[in-house]
């Protein structure tokens, strides 16, 4: 009898984890569309879908880039600094129109995306003491150039926040192209496999010939790119920029989202589809327990036990 | 206590860079390292050839005149007073003295900018020598900021303080040299007319009355409300939840708040809220929020979801200028203000002061406040 | 007069791991003042019995006696207060503390308010230091000093805390060869002051140089102890190797098949006085198309290291490598790649395969490059790639889409082999390519390397299998101490002159030559 016992209930335990690791976050996200279409009122209509989908935008495309830079066994915690960068940025450069604006949007990201990727791929320095620097720097920068909020009227920037084609924001178009398209990258390029092989094991990807360095240098820059993609389209949901505020604690949000996502910290797996799963679950947490009105701590303590049972899940994983 | 230096070199070398007006400063910012003099090109190339929208138009300044006329409230009887035998120290004439003023917070939002803007604009119209000092948001620079102006030969402080505990060291270094305080905006926890004199503020909890006021005239004092709250663990947040409670309770029943959640004191997390809040409650009346920026995030949320101005009733407090012009375009019914001109009151605490006549321990500034029917002609006066 | 009471004595000392028997039944008695070397190869049990004597490990069964009583020390730190201090060849002391402060680590002198008396610390740091030959300003931070007066630092603050015992494990592998010569005058020295040293090595010359008594170790067990003077070089070697001289062998014992395939053409290879700082003093290595060319020598001579610095893995300080006749940029694995190298590692587990991805992935990982257009991968090329290498190298998995972590060593070694050939390499360099694998899956591996040979490629052989590495070679370059010491060709590719090549040459360094003529 005992023996049985002790024999099932470790395989049991083992199956229930792995069942956990690919597919929790789904059916965590399923748990709370039904629990929200049973409890909340006007839960379901078009128009909630579409408010919970134009939140969690900026979040899933940060995540995209988090997850890049996860799968090389990295983290990158200036993202947040980077989006208000990107925002105090465009209202600088708003004059010369929207596209112009975004071109230099573009280069600031690109440039703090090279400094992180260099700082890690050449000096070697750990990532998270890397990009600590741009995640204090970046913000310091942001406010250097625009020190307080500002009222953005260009149509265009207006549109881009708040138009849609056929009903469906911008937005969210953005969102899930860019997710098509990273997740149509680690899947099908050779930058993708080799992203995945240095994370996994960084000597052994450096002896069979991969551009290690440059492969690190483009994840971060990636990176950055996309958490400046989510930091204009934040400011122009807004329709002001707001360097202070904007992308504050994004990380946490971005790195949270990854790791509920079933991508382990150690590198060397990056799952896309759970990632964006991931976003939308903490997504549909908060705005249940704001629905329902809820303290705020009560959000941050869910949000608490979504990552520890995420953590929990992903215990396996790390043993090979 | 300095964790990370960076950002702090890069902040002021940066700032150096942008204006460039002083070489002496010059001189300095070639012999920091590269990294940072390049951050500091990076600035100065960005902010040069950098065109926002507002640089045409350039309206955006308040004007100085804005300051003039602010009335003290009245002290309830009783409250307790404070003289210069009582304190310790001797009389001197304002105009002759040197008054040393330490800001908290970087002036990166309006009230700080007009807070400093209003000691600056009162020192120039007394004709009195101002030292003044920054303190980013960092403590321990609070600090040493306010024993470098006493070193400096300050007779007098007028202070913004960033916490109310560990000032000590700064009181007996004043307390040695007999210098006057008075603290504004935030209170110091130490002795009244022993460690400093007065202490000049709003009061948060009439703030959040006079919210309630305008929010029942709005609503017709019935139906649904719902709250903005700012940070959490924060004493603004809770003394104007509580005035404005408070008062809806005691003046109109049928108004019933049914949502409080937090925005951060942000426009961002205003706006999150309030997009959730009216898919799960359609038939909300009016949204109380706790700072303007909220406020103003709430509207943006308001227009995404195709309401119209008016719809939903808005009641803020601060009184920026961004909400003060939202009154005036009709989405906000009410801003309170909180006033941060401090200027005219502390200058004139420390003349009753130092002339040798009693001043109150605790003084209350006056706030005055926006709706339809003044926001359009007093859009000057919004900070 | 009566030979002194022993300082340490161990008996019957096991210690097995999970899959492994570390070390079996394995005596060792110590006197003080004496200096006692402690040999064998990888995977002998040198480090395991290290690592029970101080502590780190509890042994199984067996008796430590220190100083007349029996010990069983919890931690390092025990031992190290009991008397046994330990120098690794990382020191292990606080970089950013001053010399003087590691120096006194623990046992600081105090003045009369109980503070840190720093003058005296200085004036005693400096004295002590000045006897190992080490002058320095004592108030720098230790990192600041060079490895080896760091760990004339660690000597001496071992010695200082009354160390009755003093480990020294591989002490001289970073020394200057002039710091080689002070660390001996400081073993002489401790030994007159009738301290014990078990001095770990694989440099035979200083072996010779200044140990009294030798224990020999493989696969767990003591194959040998003795006075080292009765036992010559060329014993020493044999013993630890576990091959008798003189001893005759059958053939055929590998799968090689003993042709030699090397034609009279240039070489392919070609690597001329390759140097890295206190690894490699210019080694040079020609290899011709078809041939199988061994390197011979004793853990620590140099065999990793000169596959690593031709394949680019290791920056040379000098030295140049041809390939076909065409000049390689030095310090870059992916030119060596382009240029046709190959370098399986030694290190299979860690830096071969990756394990996470799958068989299909580690195969095509070097190639993909060429299977891809604008970036984008060739799912068709990869997969009739990876599809004849699993064929043509029978590898063993599940499917194509297993993860490599989860097969068995040989098949790994198997898609490693894979990977590089799906690069139609010129030259293969094999670093250890059976190590820890099955005796089936061996075999296959070393019928491979004949057939790669007789297409063409031109192979580099490492191997600590004797039999493998005299079966599977042409010729053999024999290293020791980093440096080429000879060379068997034809006939001469036997075990006997093999480890009469490693043990009776005389060093090429100048400074251990001194050294060894000093004691």
């Amino acid at each position: 009898m005992a023996e049985a016992t002790l024999k099932t209930v470790p395989l049991d335990r083992t199956r229930v984890l792995r069942w956990l690791q690919t597919y929790g976050v789904y059916a965590g996200v399923a748990l709370l569309l039904v629990v929200n279409i049973v409890i909340t009122p006007h839960f379901l209509s078009a128009e909630n879908f579409r408010t919970q989908a134009v939140q969690v935008a900026p979040v899933i495309i940060v995540a995209l880039g988090m997850a890049l830079v996860i799968g090389t066994e990295g983290v990158d915690l200036s993202v947040g600094a980077v989006m208000a960068l990107a925002a105090s940025v465009t209202a600088l450069y708003l004059g010369y129109g929207l596209l112009p604006a975004l071109l230099v949007v573009a280069v600031f990201a690109a440039g703090a995306g090279l400094a992180n990727g260099a700082l890690v791929a050449f000096v070697g320095v750990q990532p998270i003491v890397a990009t600590l620097a741009l995640m204090v720097g970046g913000r310091g920068l942001a406010l250097v150039l625009l020190p307080q909020l500002e009222d953005l009227r260009n149509p265009a920037l207006a549109s881009l926040g708040s138009g849609d084609v056929l009903g469906v924001p911008y937005l969210i178009l953005i969102a899930a192209v860019l997710a098509l398209l990273v997740a149509f990258v680690v899947r099908r390029t050779t930058f993708g496999r080799q992203l995945l092989a240095i994370g996994d094991s960084r000597p052994a990807a450096q002896l069979a010939g991969l551009p290690v360095r440059r492969v690190l240098i483009v994840v971060y820059v990636v990176c950055a790119l996309l958490a400046a993609v989510a930091g204009v389209l934040a400011t122009a949901r807004l329709q002001a920029s707001d360097p202070t505020s904007l992308g504050n604690l994004m990380e946490l949000s971005a790195i949270t989202a990854v790791v509920v996502g079933g991508t382990p910290l150690t590198g060397g797996r990056v799952n896309i589809a759970g990632t964006v799963a991931g976003a939308v679950l903490i997504q549909l947490l908060t705005a249940t327990l704001i629905k329902h009105d809820l303290p705020p701590s009560w959000t941050q303590i869910a949000q608490a036990i979504v990552i520890v049972c995420a953590v929990y899940a992903a215990r396996g994983r790390g043993k090979r | 206590m300095r964790g990370f230096p960076l950002p702090i070199h890069l902040f002021s070398v940066t700032r150096i860079g942008v204006t460039m007006q002083r070489t002496t400063h010059r001189s300095r910012l070639l012999a920091r390292p590269v990294a940072v003099a390049l951050a500091a090109a990076v600035a100065l190339t960005a902010s040069s050839c950098a065109k926002s929208e507002d640089d045409a138009s350039g309206d955006k300044k308040p004007s100085a005149a804005a300051d003039a006329g602010q009335k003290v409230v009245t002290p309830k009887p009783g409250s307790k007073t404070c003289t210069i035998e009582a304190y310790g120290g001797k009389k001197i004439d304002l105009e002759d003295a040197t008054v040393g003023f330490s800001q908290s917070e970087k002036e990166a939002n309006p009230f700080r900018i007009a807070e400093t803007q209003s000691i600056k604009d009162e020192a120039a119209r007394r004709g009195v020598k101002l030292l003044t000092a920054n303190a980013q948001s960092q403590f321990s620079k609070q600090i040493s900021d306010v024993q470098d102006l006493l070193a400096k030969g300050a007779d007098l402080l007028v202070i913004a303080p960033l916490n109310s505990d560990g000032w000590d060291p700064v009181l007996q270094a004043a307390a040695a040299k007999k210098v006057p305080i008075v603290t504004i905006d935030r209170k110091i926890n130490a002795t009244a007319c022993k460690d400093y004199v007065s202490f000049i503020a709003s009061d948060f909890v009439e703030q959040g009355r006079r919210a309630a006021d305008q929010m029942i005239e709005a609503t017709g004092g019935k139906g649904e409300v719902a709250i903005l709250l700012g940070s959490a663990g924060n004493n603004v947040t809770t003394e104007r939840t509580k005035g404005f409670k408070e008062r809806v309770a005691e003046k109109a029943p049928g108004l019933k708040v049914v949502f409080e959640q937090t925005g951060d004191f942000t426009r961002e997390k205003g706006q999150q809220v309030t997009e959730q809040l009216i898919q799960s409650k359609p038939g909300i009346k009016g949204i109380y929020a706790e700072n303007d920026e909220m406020g103003l995030g709430a509207v943006a949320a308001l227009k995404g979801a195709g309401k119209k101005a008016g719809d939903v009733k808005i009641v803020t407090v601060d009184g920026t200028r961004n909400a003060v012009q939202g009154v005036v375009d009709g989405w906000i019914s009410g801003v309170i203000e909180s006033n941060p001109r401090f200027g005219p009151l502390a200058f004139q605490t420390l003349d009753t002061f130092t002339q040798g006549k009693e001043v109150p321990q605790d003084i209350v500034i006056q706030d005055s406040a926006y709706d339809a029917d003044n926001a359009e002609q007093d859009l000057g006066k919004a900070y | 007069m009566a030979p002194p009471a022993e300082v340490l004595a161990v008996r019957g000392l096991s210690k097995t791991f999970p899959g492994v028997r570390a070390l079996d039944d394995v005596d060792l008695t110590l006197h003080p003042g004496e200096v006692h070397a402690l040999i064998g190869e990888n995977g002998a049990g040198k480090s395991t019995l290290i690592k029970l004597l101080t502590g780190v490990h509890r042994p199984d069964a067996g008796d430590i006696v220190f100083q007349g009583s029996a010990v069983s020390f919890a931690t390092p730190l025990d031992a190290q207060k009991a008397g046994i201090s330990t120098i690794y060849q990382e020191v292990n002391l606080i970089p950013l503390l001053s010399v003087a402060r590691n120096l006194f680590l623990g046992r600081e002198p105090r003045n009369r308010f109980g503070l840190l008396d720093f003058a005296r610390m200085h004036r005693e740091a400096e004295e002590a230091l000045g006897a190992y030959g080490v002058r320095v300003d004592v108030r720098r931070p230790l990192r600041t000093l060079g490895v080896g007066a760091q760990q004339m630092v660690a000597l001496a603050r071992a010695v200082a805390s009354e160390a009755r015992i003093v480990i020294m494990d591989e002490p001289t592998s970073s020394l200057e060869p002039r710091e080689v010569e002070t660390l001996f005058s400081v073993i002489r020295r401790l030994r007159d002051d009738g301290i014990a040293v078990i001095y770990v090595s694989h440099r035979l010359d200083e072996l010779y140089a200044v140990c009294d008594t030798v224990t020999v170790l493989r696969d767990g067990r003591r194959v040998h102890h003795g006075r080292l003077a009765d036992l010559d070089r060329l014993s020493l070697v044999s013993t630890m190797l576990g091959r008798e001289l003189g001893e005759v062998r059958s053939e055929g014992l590998t799968k090689f098949t003993g042709d030699h395939h090397a034609a009279d053409t240039d070489p392919v290879l070609e690597a001329r006085d390759l140097t890295v700082p206190h690894q490699l003093h210019g080694v040079s290595v020609s290899i011709r198309p078809g041939e199988v060319v061994g390197l011979g020598g004793l853990l620590g001579s140099g065999r990793t290291e000169t596959a690593k610095a031709i394949s680019g893995a290791l920056a040379t300080s000098s030295g140049r490598v041809t390939v076909a006749g065409v000049p390689l940029r030095g310090g870059s694995t992916p030119a060596a790649i382009r240029a046709g190298i190959s370098l399986l590692p030694e290190d299979r587990k860690s830096e071969g395969i990756v394990p996470g991805l799958s068989v299909r992935e580690n195969i095509s990982l070097a190639v993909l490059p060429r299977l891809s257009r604008f970036g984008l991968v060739s799912e068709a090329r990869v997969d009739s790639i990876v599809d004849t290498f699993i064929e043509r190298l029978r590898i063993k998995a599940s499917s194509p889409q297993q993860k490599v972590g989860e097969l068995s060593g040989g098949n790994q070694q198997k898609v490693l082999l894979a990977r590089w050939l799906a690069m139609n390499p010129k030259v293969l360099l094999l670093d250890e390519p059976t190590r820890g694998i099955d005796v089936g899956a061996k075999a296959e591996v070393q019928k491979l390397v004949d057939e790669l040979a007789a297409d063409g490629l031109g192979v580099l052989l490492i191997s600590s299998d004797l039999e493998e590495l005299i079966e599977g070679s042409d010729r053999v370059v024999v290293l020791k101490d980093g440096a080429v010491v000879g060379e068997l060709t034809g006939d001469e590719v036997t075990e006997d002159k093999l480890m009469r090549t490693i043990a009776g040459h005389a060093p090429d360094r100048d400074a251990v030559e001194e050294a060894a003529t000093d004691g």
